[in-house]
């Protein structure tokens, strides 16, 4: 079709078209040509429309309540000492610490709250909050962990500032109004350790503490413009029924040396977990003392029902990884004098090798009589008195560790540093102060009034005369800043290592002018030998629990362990 | 709208952010004298396509920045800062669609000596917005880092991009 000519294919042909006419040629013999109708007009052409106009987006808009004014007017003083932030060096990024909103807030509008709060830095800046020391940015971002967080756990290594950062994050609740009814809870013996920190670090805020008798403590409960009480464990479960009397419920609730709340059933974790509160924060440097349980026992107070003990500590960590914080001296603070570790192993006396050999074979026979009939108590008695053997001879009151301690000692003195001298016996540390008498030694064990303790740091802390400090670990490992002391000696070694790494960091820690010397003595072929050997193997469970803080808080003894010290097989396995 | 007063003064922080794979964010922050948010605002996502982009040519950013991005998220606000700044300057575009004056905040080592100084940051502005800028950031200057703000948009836009499903173009 498409090569035949347009004519030939319209001939005969009426088109529809509009046409014009053409003629032929004139000539009368020539047929009537035929009329071809050709189109003039063409069909509109397709028009393509583009959409230039951009469209208005969308909006989503957030409000935020503004932030509420200080309580206490700044005073004039510090007013004049606020300076515009430090322009950042050109050569280095600027580090802001910022407000870390948990991983379980869902809602927009509290992410964007959190999002959007300016870096601690210009907080601080802004609000003329001033520190007696420069916090370490450490210890910046562990504010920024704890304030918008509900359940957290601060798990720093002991002497990384735990109570400052707690103290100072109160104050920002304080603040901006999220806290206006604080409650600290400590141990006993650190209740004025808390209430010297508060006065350092938050000096504006007005603290009461709850002690004395029931009268008085049920008016120090009462007080209504009091921001943050500070009570110790024994109080708060003595006033459990008090507290639920007075229908109190606190905006925060802190809880130092958390650990005391391990085991779910005690009567301690019983009545912290009944007060009424918004927020819950543990501090601890060891939230896995002996078993992953620890730390169930823990989050029954931080977030309950988040943890079971059933679940396998890989789960558990990843559970946990958004409440707990936890660095490491290690980690943040690189530039921190060393500690030096050294065992001192000590060779005991003839005397008192044969008082400790005789003692031994006696006790393990009288176990081996026993069989079935032998106890966890039985053989922790056994343990008892042979490591008190290591320490003095019960016989001659000889000891080969005393000897080398003095001759330690001297040369601490000679030089004017100060030494720490750990025990777990009372006892001990008396016959200690006795013969360590010319190096101005001077106790301090929960035996004494919170008084005498006190009075003791103070004199340890400022007379020269006082060379070395004796504790028990139970009142000594926990809270005390002793960062002025350079040595530090275990006389007789604790149960657990997380425990003794508590009293080593009474001295090595923030503020350590230099570097710490730890001397562990450890008798030769004694218990104290084996125990430790134990102890190096038991290490690893908060490790899989904590690999992102990558420090571990070893485990405890436990009573299988005791029995295989004498190579006796467990209770259970004996009656089996 | 909430009115300034010498007080309650606010200050207004408008960027932008191409995200790609998403399109443009919008957002904007308002902040007292002591920089803490008051309102935030930001846009949904905006793809713009080639054609448009062809077509609008050099007006494209004047139109984008400063009205479809600028001015409708100060129109939105309920607030009434009593100086916008920004650190992306297609955004000051938004200055003929608002009395509110607008002034951008540079890096020194992005200004040179150009406009004025206020801590670590230097401040650009109009010659007729200048002396009113300058007299007005002086109420949070002391406490705040003026580049500071960005940050925290820029965090905020982040998270709204996780919040949000990639756009179509427009």
């Amino acid at each position: 079709m498409s090569g035949v000519p347009i004519l030939q294919r319209l001939r005969g042909r009426e088109l529809a078209w509009p046409s014009v006419q053409v003629l032929p040629p004139v000539g009368l013999a020539v047929p009537r040509p035929p009329v071809v109708r050709m189109p003039v007009t063409a069909a509109p052409a397709p028009v393509l429309r583009i959409d230039v106009e951009v469209p208005r987006p969308a909006v989503r808009r957030f409000r935020f309540e503004r932030a509420e004014q200080p309580l206490a007017p700044t005073p004039p003083a510090a007013r004049a000492e606020v300076r515009a932030p430090r322009p950042p060096a050109a050569d280095r990024p600027v580090r802001r610490a910022r407000l870390v909103p948990p991983k379980d807030v869902v809602k927009p509008e509290e992410k964007f709250f959190y999002l959007l709060q300016p870096d601690l830095e210009t907080i601080l800046q802004a609000d003329r909050l001033e520190f007696p020391r420069q916090p370490f940015p450490f210890q910046l971002d562990g504010m920024a962990f704890l304030v918008p967080r509900h359940g957290a756990v601060l798990a720093d290594e002991m002497g990384l500032g735990k109570s400052m950062q707690a103290i100072s994050s109160i104050r920002l609740l304080v603040r901006t109004g999220q806290g206006r009814r604080v409650l600290v809870v400590c141990p006993k013996g650190l209740v004025s350790n808390w209430t010297r920190e508060l006065a350092d670090w938050a000096p504006e805020l007005v603290v009461a503490v709850i002690e004395g008798d029931p009268q008085r403590r049920r008016w120090q409960w009462s007080l209504p413009d009091v921001p943050v009480k500070v009570a110790n464990y024994e109080v708060v479960v003595r006033d459990r029924d008090l507290v639920a009397e007075l229908g109190l419920s606190f905006d925060l609730v802190v809880l130092d040396e958390a650990q005391r709340i391990k085991n779910r059933a005690g009567q301690t974790s019983k009545a912290v977990r009944a007060i009424t509160r918004q927020r819950s924060w543990a501090l601890t440097g060891t939230p896995v003392e002996n078993s992953a349980d620890d730390l169930v026992g823990l989050f029954e107070f931080v977030a309950p029902g988040h943890l079971s003990e059933r679940m396998p500590p890989r789960a558990m960590g990843a559970a946990v990884a958004d409440h707990i914080l936890r660095r490491t001296k290690e980690k943040v603070l690189t530039d921190m004098p060393p500690r030096l570790n050294r065992d001192e192993r000590i060779e005991l006396t003839a005397e008192q090798r044969e008082t400790y050999r005789r003692a031994e074979e006696e006790g393990v026979l009288r176990l081996a009589d026993m069989g079935r009939e032998a106890t966890i108590q039985h053989v922790f008695e056994l343990v008892l008195r042979l490591k008190q053997i290591c320490n003095f001879d019960t016989a001659t009151g000889e000891s080969a560790k005393l000897d080398c301690l003095q001759a330690e000692l001297e040369e601490v003195q000679a030089s004017g540093r100060k030494a720490l001298v750990f025990s777990q016996w009372v006892e001990t540390l008396g016959r200690l102060e006795k013969s360590l008498a010319r190096f101005g030694a001077i106790q301090y064990h929960g035996g004494m009034s919170t008084q005498a303790r006190d009075q003791a740091i103070h004199r340890f802390r400022h007379d020269p005369k006082h060379s070395v400090l004796l504790l028990s670990y139970g009142a000594g490992a926990v809270g005390l800043n002793l960062q002025f002391s350079q040595y530090v000696f275990l006389f007789d070694r604790w149960w657990n290592p997380a425990i003794e790494d508590q009293a080593i960091n009474r001295a090595h820690r923030i503020g350590a002018a230099g570097a710490v010397t730890v001397t562990r003595f450890l008798s030769v072929d004694t218990i104290e030998e084996r125990i430790d050997e134990v102890l190096r193997k038991k290490r690893d469970l908060s490790d899989t629990i904590l690999s992102e803080a990558g420090s571990p808080a070893a485990s405890g003894l436990t009573v299988d362990d005791l029995f295989a010290l004498f190579k006796l097989a467990p209770p259970a396995r004996a009656a089996a | 709208m909430e009115q300034a007063t010498t007080d309650g003064a606010l200050f207004g922080f408008l960027t932008a952010v191409d995200a790609p794979g998403h399109g443009l964010f919008g957002g904007y922050l308002v902040v007292d004298a002591r920089g803490r948010p008051v309102e935030f605002l930001c846009t949904a996502p905006l793809k713009v396509t080639r054609a448009q982009q062809i077509l609008y040519g050099a007006t494209l950013h004047g139109h984008l920045h400063g009205e479809q991005v600028g001015s409708t998220l100060l129109a939105e606000s309920e607030s009434q800062p009593l100086v916008v700044l920004t650190d992306f300057e297609p955004l000051l575009a938004v200055r003929s669609h608002t009395s509110l004056p607008v002034a951008a905040v540079k890096r020194p080592d992005e200004a040179g000596e150009a406009g004025f100084a206020v801590g670590s940051v230097r401040i650009l502005a109009t010659a007729s917005d200048e002396p009113v800028v300058r007299e007005r950031l002086a109420a949070m200057a002391a406490a705040v880092d003026l580049s500071e703000p960005f940050e925290r948009i820029r965090l905020a836009i982040e998270e709204a991009q996780r919040m949000t499903p990639p756009a179509r173009a427009a």
